[in-house]
Formats: structure tokens, C-alpha cells, sequence
């Protein structure tokens, strides 16, 4: 897999402090689960952040060590546990195994979508697969459209998105994505903002999603 | 902008491998006192409250204490494992009612990500190496590097509390970035 468009500093920062809304998060993710560059990155800002917590200021602790660990404290955790995640679907990214996924719904001519629920986020998150050459229709958005891509291509005005690719795009782009006329494209998007007919994907969904 | 002396890295690294192998609780002590106050201070800073700051740091801790067993010194210090366990605590804690599986995502990508050959021996050095190249950026630069790799700011929330253009902000990152890239480069 030969990777061309990264996640800017920006958006692997984000993420890397948590900060990320977590459908945005998750595309993030799905891109740095197949490329290893990114992951690099990812590591040096992590390695950043326990240097920056090493030389950080301290504030007096309510309770010592050796409170933490007398008692049951050991045996306390953090909240319920979350419901175990779904045997895993071959194929898919292992970073969607926590959440649930909708059924293949086709919304138009060799185009369908799948929702991933992410409970809280603000982005709405959905695989999207398009036969080959299918064309999109020409958009703006008003919000931001984060996509990795799983398998196959596509093409628009800022270039070729092929498998491993993330492609970051916010209101300040106006694209016509084409998909590749042999390979077609399967891909995970997540969508921002409330607005109607806010990306090329919004646009197509939104009847279908209520977006 | 208090800022001390980097400790010396493997000090921290062996305490935890002492907990590994024997429960060692002089070990534990160690660490709690010199992480969970950082870890404390850094997310008041942060905005979080001192109650809610207090129990993340309680529970990264914890967790230190309870997955010792899978530190890896080859692969990140100490400090750079504590900080993603205070990261993830503190998703799960601040995204409690919204039963937030973002932590979960940051496990999977951990778990065992296609490593290169040499990546356990340069995740150390890279620690150290970072390190080094920190203590050599400017106090501007490391203020924006703090707000937004530690905090998490967009570039535009830097912009807005430090009072200063949003170009000097991605100005004074790319530097940042760059200074301390080049510091890696033959790790590559």
C-alpha cells in the first residue's frame, strides 16, 4: 500500500491528545491501523506528551501511594464496562471492532452505505462503497468531511485517494470525486455540522440518514 | 510556565519493571510521586477540575500498577506510557455518559501495529532523543507545543490564549516540529 495524503499535524495532534471528536477520531484511526509513516508520526507526539508530562509542574496529590494501594481500591475500576464489541468482520478495520455497524443499504445506482455507530460523536461515521467509474456530484462543504480509504480509488480536484489514503476536507473545498473506473472505491467517512447538503457525501445521504 | 529538569528516563523505566516482577511497593511510591501530581497538575491546567483531576491521576496510577506487566522499556519510556494511560483514562472518564469506545480504538492501534524490525530499539531512543531536542526549543515555542500536543488546542485556541496570530502559531509549530523531526532523522 503505497500511501499519498496523511492526516495534517493538526488533525494527528488532535487525536493524539484525545481532543478529537470521536467520529473524526475514528477515521484518524482507520488510517493509522495500515500506515505506518502516520504511526510513527503519531508516536512522536506521544513521546512529546511524556516529555511534556515529565517536565510539567506538579500539584499535590489528595491521597498517597500507599492509600491507593491498602483496601479494595485495587479492585475498583473506572466505570461500567462497556458491552463486549462484536466478533469482528473479516475484512474491516480492526479499530471499528468496538462499535456497531448497520446493515449495506444501497442509496442510489451502485452506491451504498453502512452506518458505524458512534454513540456521542459529533460527526456521523459511514462506510460508503461505489462501483467502478460512478460520479459524484459536484459539492461544497460547510463543515468537515474526514475519509480514509479502504480499498480501491478515487479521484478529485486535489488528487488520487487510493486504499490507505485520508483525505481531510473542510468548507474551504470544492470537489467532484470520481471513483476508479476499475477497482471502484469502499471507504469510512465522517461528516460534521448540521447543515443540509454539506458534502458530496452529506448531499447524497442526507435523505436517507437525516443528516 | 514552570518547567524542570527532565529526570533521567530509565530510572522510571526500571521502577516499573520492579513492579513486574515483584509487586514492588517502594516502587509504586516512587512513581505515584513524581507522575500523579504531573499528571494532576497538567490537566488542571487543562481546564479539568481539581477533583476530577485528581481521580484521573489516582486511576492512571492504578492502571500502572496493574498492567506493568505489559510495559515494554524497548518500546517508550515510562513517562511517554503513563501519558497514554492519563490520555485514555481521561477519555473514558470525561465521556463516561456517552459509553465512549475512543480508548478502545487507542488500545487496537497499540496492540500490535506492523512494526518495523528496528522500532523497539528507536522507540527508546526516541524518547530520549526528544527529550534532548525539547530542552533546546525556545520558551515560545515550547508554549505553543504544550497547548497544542498536550492540551490538545486547535491552532486557532493557541492563537486565542497565548494573544498572538494564528500565523505565529503554525509558524512557531512547523519549527517545533521540524527541530525535533530533524532530531530522529537517522532513526528512520
Amino acid at each position: 500500500m503505497s500511501v499519498a495524503h496523511r492526516p495534517s499535524d493538526e488533525a494527528l495532534a488532535a487525536f493524539a491528545t484525545g481532543q478529537l471528536d470521536e467520529g473524526l477520531a475514528l477515521v484518524v484511526a482507520t488510517h493509522l491501523e495500515v500506515d505506518a509513516e502516520s504511526r510513527r508520526r503519531l508516536r512522536d507526539l506521544q513521546s512529546v506528551q511524556g516529555a511534556l508530562l515529565d517536565a510539567s509542574a506538579p500539584v499535590a496529590m489528595q491521597v498517597r501511594a500507599s492509600d491507593l494501594l491498602a483496601g479494595d481500591v485495587l479492585t475498583h475500576g473506572i466505570g461500567e464496562p462497556l458491552p463486549a464489541a462484536a466478533a469482528p468482520e473479516a475484512g474491516l478495520p480492526r479499530v471499528l471492532r468496538p462499535y456497531a455497524l448497520g446493515p449495506w443499504r444501497p442509496i442510489g445506482i451502485r452506491i451504498a452505505m453502512r452506518r458505524v455507530e458512534v454513540p456521542g460523536a459529533e460527526a456521523r461515521v459511514f462506510l460508503l462503497r461505489a462501483g467502478p467509474g460512478v460520479a459524484l456530484p459536484h459539492h461544497k462543504h460547510s463543515g468537515l468531511e474526514w475519509t480514509t480509504i479502504l480499498s480501491g480509488a478515487y479521484e478529485h480536484e486535489y488528487g488520487r485517494y487510493a486504499a490507505g489514503d485520508f483525505d481531510e476536507a473542510d468548507a474551504e473545498h470544492v470537489h467532484t470525486p470520481r471513483v476508479d473506473a476499475v477497482e471502484g472505491c469502499i471507504c469510512i467517512a465522517a461528516v460534521t455540522g448540521h447543515v443540509l447538503f454539506q458534502g458530496w457525501l452529506g448531499r447524497l445521504l442526507q435523505p436517507l440518514v437525516r443528516l | 510556565m514552570q518547567r524542570g529538569p527532565f529526570v533521567p528516563l530509565f530510572d522510571h523505566n526500571a521502577l516499573i519493571v520492579a513492579i513486574a516482577r515483584s509487586a514492588d511497593r517502594e516502587a509504586f511510591a516512587r512513581l505515584f510521586d513524581h507522575f500523579a501530581p504531573r499528571v494532576k497538575g497538567l490537566l488542571m491546567k487543562a481546564g479539568t477540575s481539581a477533583e476530577l483531576a485528581e481521580e484521573v491521576a489516582q486511576e492512571t496510577l492504578l492502571a500502572v500498577w496493574r498492567k506493568a506487566a505489559m510495559f515494554d522499556p524497548a518500546k517508550a519510556s515510562a513517562g511517554t506510557w503513563i501519558a497514554t494511560i492519563a490520555r485514555n483514562l481521561r477519555i473514558d472518564i470525561a465521556r463516561r455518559e456517552t459509553r465512549s469506545r475512543l480508548s478502545q480504538v487507542y488500545e487496537i492501534l497499540d496492540e500490535d501495529g506492523p512494526e518495523q524490525p528496528d522500532a523497539a530499539v528507536s522507540g527508546a531512543e526516541r524518547d530520549v532523543r526528544i527529550r534532548a531536542a525539547m530542552t533546546e526549543l525556545s520558551p515560545d515555542q515550547y508554549r505553543v507545543v504544550e497547548l497544542a500536543f498536550l492540551e490538545g488546542l486547535s491552532h486557532q485556541d493557541v492563537a486565542r490564549r497565548l494573544a498572538i496570530p494564528l500565523g505565529t502559531v503554525k509558524s512557531r509549530l512547523r519549527l517545533a516540529m521540524s527541530h525535533l523531526r530533524g532530531k530522529l532523522e537517522d532513526l528512520r
